[in-house]
């Protein structure tokens, strides 16, 4: 009887804490629904490369691929006029990795159905920075970062800076 | 009996952390129910442009008091009787510079009758206050913007101390129409036409 007891006792305590447990869960978890339509997506998506191997203290170029989310469009590096910010790529000091160089490509002309007299120029899809980067010998995790701001037809998203994490290694 | 005891007392703190894990859930959800509230939603129309519902449609407006770029203190409150459109744009924004002179023209159409708009800069770039240059910039732009486009109604700086009131402002423009009495009328979010503004004016202006 007694052993019955304390098997049931355990029984119950597994099951509050499973249940303590997945209450908690739904607390921390993110509430992304909330958000007006055009800021539910991700503007822009670092998709490669997640390592790179350099020869330590030389000049190396890494191609980062990036994805502008669908319908949306960011400012290319030049932007056609001087109020709209452009992207940019950089590396924080003090990383191990310099950033001696990048290069990106040319923005796609567009107009807005609004306006069609006015051209814009920017990224849209899948677009490429080239990055010449120096790094001392060693493993870096890296945490570079893109700023951008993104719009589609009718609509603009505050500036924004994501991270974009690279594991370079130096040898 | 001591076993018991143990037993009886572990079984209370799980019931007491079952409890509060509850009260935190509720507590979670209240607040995600309130934001999206606050924050409105772009509803579908079938055949035409989402619909903008702002959650202040029919409340009072936010009130607020910034600054205009000659340094000057400006209050919604202080224009209680007037038809009041608060445009909240930014100086990146290429679709705000598209309606700025359907802003500049239906406001010297309608001022005589009451009507006025105040436009919010809302950079949302996170300057700090003590960013002298940063704001000095922001200031430059605004300031090249405003003769540019001849924009003869007030302008405001700092809106982002006052989005969340209004909704958050996750996009731009955003336009809020306030009638005489200091009520949302209408609100829209990014580019519409000169038409919808209009209309949603004399809605502001009760015609």
């Amino acid at each position: 009887m007694n052993l019955m007891t304390n098997a049931s006792f355990a029984t119950a305590l597994i099951v509050l804490f499973t249940s303590a447990g997945g209450a908690h869960a739904q607390i921390v978890s993110p509430g992304a629904a909330n958000r007006p339509a055009i800021a539910k997506t991700e503007a822009v998506t670092f998709l490669f490369p997640e390592h790179v191997t350099v020869p330590a203290g030389k000049p190396s170029q890494v191609a980062l691929h990036f994805r502008v989310g669908h319908g949306l469009h960011i400012n290319s590096h030049t932007p056609s006029d001087e109020y709209l910010i452009p992207t940019d790529f950089s590396i924080p000091d003090g990383v191990g990795v310099r950033l001696a160089a990048a290069s990106y490509p040319a923005g796609t002309i567009i107009s807005l159905p609004f306006d069609p007299k006015t051209t814009l120029s920017v990224y849209t899809g899948e677009f490429i920075i080239q990055a010449r980067i120096l790094a001392t010998p060693g493993n870096h995790p890296l945490q570079a970062k893109l700023h951008y701001q993104a719009c589609d037809q009718n609509q603009c998203l505050p500036p924004k800076t994501i991270i974009v994490p690279i594991d370079v290694i130096a040898k | 009996m001591r076993r018991n005891t143990l037993v009886l007392f572990a079984v209370l703190v799980i019931l007491a952390t079952f409890a509060w894990a509850g009260w935190a859930n509720w507590q979670y959800r209240r607040q995600t129910a309130e934001k999206q509230t606050v924050m409105g939603e772009l509803v579908a129309v079938p055949g035409g442009t989402p619909q903008y519902i702002s959650p202040l449609d029919g409340k009072p407006a936010p009130a607020f008091a910034l600054k205009d770029i000659s340094g000057t203190k400006v209050s919604l409150a202080s224009y209680r009787g007037k038809a009041v459109l608060v445009n909240f744009w930014a100086t990146w924004c290429t679709p705000c510079k598209i309606e700025t002179p359907w802003l500049v023209e239906l406001r010297n159409k309608y001022a005589a009758q009451g009507f006025e708009i105040l436009g919010v800069d809302t950079e949302a770039e996170d300057l700090k206050p003590d960013d002298t240059a940063g704001w000095a910039k922001d200031k430059a732009a605004i300031d090249k913007f405003v003769a540019e486009e001849k924009v003869d109604y007030p302008m405001l700086l700092d809106g982002d101390s006052i989005s969340d009131a209004y909704g958050g402002l996750d996009s731009l423009p955003a336009s809020f129409f306030v009638d005489r009495n200091g009520k949302v009328v209408a609100a829209s979010v990014g580019l519409t036409s000169e038409g919808d503004i209009e209309s949603n004016i004399k809605k502001a202006l009760n015609q």
